[in-house]
């Protein structure tokens, strides 16, 4: 880890209420990192968007909004049988329509979802195309499929790969459409996975739970649908795209169509919504991008392929259902002895995220822990990263159980959880977050509320980590008159990525954010990180930060012989260069900038490698009040109190709006959300924005967002992700409050009123709970 | 919440996608523009073919050449170069789309194009430019009323309709105002605190 040349600092970092110093090894050339010592004029305030006026007026211009001289439009032929043989692919009269300009058709002889990418037309408008593919006559040869994650592992159930074509890890068993148990998993296994003896941990045990819990499939739904805008130009391909990641993009279409990377150009300016369905060079089960260039090349003419709503949520991706079974021992005095957490995910025919990761390690010091995780396949649309890919699910089906063998105990779940963490950030959550929800309004006894709406309060942990992209690197140029401009190939999915490295770059250069102008999403910009897992700040707010830095330095130099100081003497602040010892004796920083030899004095940087941290885990909590009425059976967020921290936080209001749109997202999947496939004929029954219902304004809750004071090494930044943490925990929250308000325990999601009313109906005839 | 054009009884032409069907099984076109002269219309048949087609738009008027079977987004979007307004689920489900119809908030994907002539349309655009911001405008930017983005023209429009109809709205007001729009970051709360700011703001 330590390399030659490595430089040597001490730290203050870690929870400001019980900080702890530590020494850290930047690679040679880095800066000495943010620590809670740092008075920072910029970093940690509220800073809008730079681009907001562009949004708000329209004018953002998005991949569904570029219009090229001469364009095309594409659309695509999708297969509306889940499992089958393509017989015959007739584009005949299709290319006979009038303004059809190419046509393209799969390869593929095999059917595995409906959705599969079968054929695509391009024309010359938009209404023509979608004639166009209306003419496309596709014959198939059905054969037997199977849509449900439970009818999938039945002994008989056909089979969705033949042996040896699934894509799951070779090492993994496999038996009819279930593969596994898994191998231990790249996220999470190192940080707390199988271990000990669990058969030893439940004998020593006082109270054991056992349940099985149900989550199911959640589509990304983002709004802007994936698409894209090619054109060629001789050998040289430019494309705009709704994407994570540009560089992932261009080396994808680059080796495709066998170019030298330096004559592909992607450009993703701005971007509506990814969520981890783009993170791919087109969909997880679609080959529009590459469809889209092969149509533009055949006709001659830019093409514009934008999936339609249907489309988005047929083969772009979703976040895999989940059937898990949790088995929990403790202590009666609630110290942890076992967790034995087995998983079957639906990954539909592509391989699932794992859910292991919070049962295996957000209580590491639980002795005796076994995690079995399988995928099994259906045919339905492949699964991809969702937002903190399977823990949100793990953690509902392991938070919930916390929270029953809490009650089993007769312990406050808060104290129990309390009692097994050793998570040095977390330990500050429970008194901010308990007194911010008002924890002592809980029912004492859960269903406890007189009348037909009932009330509760419940809480769940989540965890993520730190993830990083090192080889990434950003340009600061300063030019003649003062102004300044940041360039950095990252792309900005709506975290406010340009806003944070302007604030980052002002912190160095004593300016406003607004004061610079920032540059993202082109591959003609220095490399940046592909956007998933909460990687950006941390990856590309080093770099930048490097980059002011140099700059900064070479301003230091002209300003100095102004002021008769040394450079390093000086300091930057508020738009002027000044003598640290002799504030009076300063200079503009544009004065300083006219005193260049040229226009611009441009500063490259490259992102130093991260060193040592507090954590390489991160630790969010949430906690929420409900309202159930037990005559309707609809539940109500009344409030959600999320309690994070990432380290510095660069910007806070836009790290805040992260936060709130977490709990969000999480409500929505809790209580709505849920693809729905007709297990008859195996396609989507609600593949829209009506019947697969996401929150909107009137489901709206109080949302509270809480980042404790903290910092946590790692770059020169002390910044981490947080947008997945707080994602996590959120589904079980919800769930456990909504124990805390009925006394009954609904173990499956979404929470829709028919399930709820279930519920109640089953614990009045059972008399359990 | 469900955005339709009011039924105001107007007498300008309309054509319905329904009428609009039946028509071109006719076979038979129309000439002339769309729009532009006012007054009482007859059963009148256009299409299937382009024809021409007067918008009266963000205060100016602007014609074009477009197909009868073409929605006034995509007219806005694709033959007016109004890309503000965004096509996100194509059906009426989530007010992306969401203009503003003689002063009415309407989903512009479920309307034809030619159905809105003669009467006021008004596009995220004609609210204010990044250099003059509407008030509305301003609050969003203000409260951070967003991430991607991509909601948040219709999210401008639908607020200032809003705020046009009840200046001083309350909260609930404000989610039954803005129910028919839908944002998939998760930004509700910043955009009621942006709306109750431009209330203010607007006196």
């Amino acid at each position: 880890m330590a390399e030659q040349g490595d430089q040597t600092f001490r730290v203050k970092v870690g929870p400001a209420e019980n900080p702890v110093t530590l020494e850290v090894h930047p690679a040679a050339g880095d800066l000495p990192p943010w620590d809670l010592d740092s008075r920072l004029r910029t970093v940690k305030g509220r800073h809008p968007r730079l681009e907001a006026p562009q949004k708000v007026t329209g004018r953002a211009k998005y991949t569904y909004d570029v219009q090229l001289p001469g364009m095309l439009w594409a659309k695509m032929v999708r297969a509306p049988i889940p499992a089958g043989k393509i017989v015959r692919i007739d584009t005949t009269k299709a290319e006979q329509l009038k303004g059809v300009k190419a046509v393209w058709t799969t390869d593929a002889k095999l059917v595995r979802f409906a959705g599969q990418d079968i054929a695509a037309v391009a024309a010359v408008s938009q209404e023509i195309a979608a004639d166009a593919a209306r003419l496309v006559d596709v014959q198939y040869e059905a054969t037997p499929f199977v849509t449900s994650l439970e009818e999938a592992m039945a002994a008989n159930a056909p089979l969705v790969y033949a042996e040896g074509q699934a894509p799951a890890p070779p090492n993994a068993p496999r038996k009819g459409n279930v593969s596994g148990p898994l191998p231990p998993p790249m996220l999470g296994g190192a940080r707390g996975g199988t271990r000990g003896d669990i058969e030893k941990g439940f004998a020593e045990a006082e109270s054991i739970h056992e349940a099985t819990y149900r989550v199911r499939v959640h589509t990304h739904a983002v709004l802007e649908t994936h698409g894209i805008v090619a054109t060629w130009e001789g050998d040289r391909l430019t494309v705009y795209t709704s994407t994570q990641g540009v560089f992932m993009v261009r080396a994808a279409l680059a080796e495709t169509f066998g170019l030298p990377r330096n004559r592909v150009r992607v450009i993703s300016e701005h971007m509506g919504g990814g969520f981890g369905s783009k993170l791919s060079p087109s969909a997880v089960g679609s080959a529009f991008a590459i469809v889209a260039c092969r149509l533009a090349k055949k006709a001659g003419a830019p093409v514009k392929l934008m999936l339609d709503r249907h489309e988005e949520q047929l083969c772009t991706g979703n976040a895999p259902g989940a059937l898990m079974t949790v088995r929990l021992g403790a202590k009666r005095d609630g110290t942890l002895t076992a967790i034995h957490y087995r998983a079957y995910t639906e990954g539909g025919i592509g391989q699932s995220a794992r859910t292991g990761a919070p049962a295996g390690s957000m209580y590491a010091q639980c002795p005796n822990v076994k995690l079995e995780e399988y995928d099994v396949f259906t045919n339905a649309g492949p699964t991809c990263a969702l937002r903190a890919p399977g823990h949100p699910q793990g953690a509902f089906g392991f938070e919930c159980a916390m929270d029953e063998l809490a009650h089993r105990l007769g312990m406050d779940p808060l104290e129990f959880r309390r009692k097994n963490d050793t998570h040095p950030f977390r330990k500050a959550y429970y008194d901010v977050g308990a007194k911010a929800i008002g924890w002592e309004r809980r029912n004492r006894v859960p269903g406890g509320t007189p009348g037909p709406k009932k009330g509760g309060i419940g809480m769940a942990h989540g965890n993520w980590y730190v993830l990083v992209r090192e080889a990434v690197a950003a340009e600061v140029q300063v030019h003649r008159d003062g102004s300044v401009e940041l360039f950095h190939g990252a792309q900005d999915i709506g975290t406010g990525i340009r806003t944070a490295l302007a604030v980052i770059a002002a912190e160095e250069l004593g300016l406003r954010p607004a004061d610079i102008t920032v540059h993202v999403g082109d591959t003609r910009f220095p490399p940046g990180p592909t956007s998933g897992g909460s990687v950006t700040t941390n990856s590309s707010g080093p770099a930048a930060r490097l980059a002011a830095h140099e700059a900064r330095m070479r301003i230091a130099a002209l300003a100095a012989p102004l002021l008769n100081a040394k450079p390093e003497a000086l300091e930057f602040a508020d738009g002027r260069i000044f003598v640290a010892a002799n504030p009076e004796r300063q200079v503009s920083f544009r004065e300083a900038a006219q005193k260049m030899q040229g226009e611009v004095v441009a500063s490259l940087a490259d992102r130093k490698r991260q060193f040592e941290a507090v954590r390489q885990d991160l630790a969010a909590t949430q906690f929420a009040e409900v309202e159930v009425d037990v005559e309707t059976g609809v539940i109500r967020v009344l409030k959600m109190v999320g309690v994070n921290n990432c380290g510095t936080p660069i910007n806070l209001l836009t790290v805040e709006n992260q936060m709130i749109g977490a709990q969000i997202q999480g409500a929505s999947w809790a209580l709505f959300e849920r693809r729905t496939l007709d297990r008859n004929v195996g396609s989507m029954v609600n593949p829209n924005l009506e019947a697969y219902k996401i929150l909107g304004p009137a489901d709206m809750f109080e949302a509270v967002p809480i980042f404790t004071e903290g910092a946590n090494a790692g770059n020169n930044t002390s910044a981490t992700g947080m947008a997945e943490p707080v994602f996590v925990p959120t589904l079980a929250a919800i769930a456990n409050a909504v124990f805390n308000a009925t006394g009954v325990r609904l173990r499956q999601l979404p929470m829709t009123s028919d399930r709820v009313l279930a519920a109640l109906a089953e614990s009045t005839k059972g008399g359990k709970s | 919440m469900a955005k339709r054009p009011p039924d105001d009884g107007s007498d300008v032409l309309r054509v319905s996608r329904r009428t609009f069907l039946k028509t071109v099984g006719v076979g038979a076109a129309a000439t002339g523009l769309v729009g532009a002269v006012p007054g009482p219309a007859q059963a009148e048949i256009l299409g299937p073919d382009a024809i021409p087609l007067a918008l009266k738009l963000n205060g100016a008027t602007r014609t074009i050449l477009v197909e009868p079977r073409v929605t006034l987004l995509r007219a806005l979007r694709n033959h007016l170069g109004l890309t503000g307004a965004k096509e996100v689920c194509e059906r009426g489900a989530c007010g992306g789309c969401t203009v503003l119809f003689d002063g009415e908030p309407i989903c512009a994907c479920l309307m034809l194009a030619v159905d809105a002539a003669g009467h006021e349309i008004t596009t995220v655009e004609g609210l204010g430019t990044p250099e003059k911001l509407s008030p509305v405008q301003a609050a969003f930017v203000e409260c951070d009323a967003m991430q991607c983005g991509y909601c948040t023209p219709g999210f401008v429009v639908a607020s200032t309709a809003l705020l046009n109809k009840h200046p001083n709205p309350s909260l609930d007001e404000i989610k039954a105002g803005l129910a028919g729009n839908l944002c998939r970051c998760g930004t509700y709360s910043r955009i009621f605190a942006a709306v109750q700011k431009a209330a203010e703001q607007r006196g």
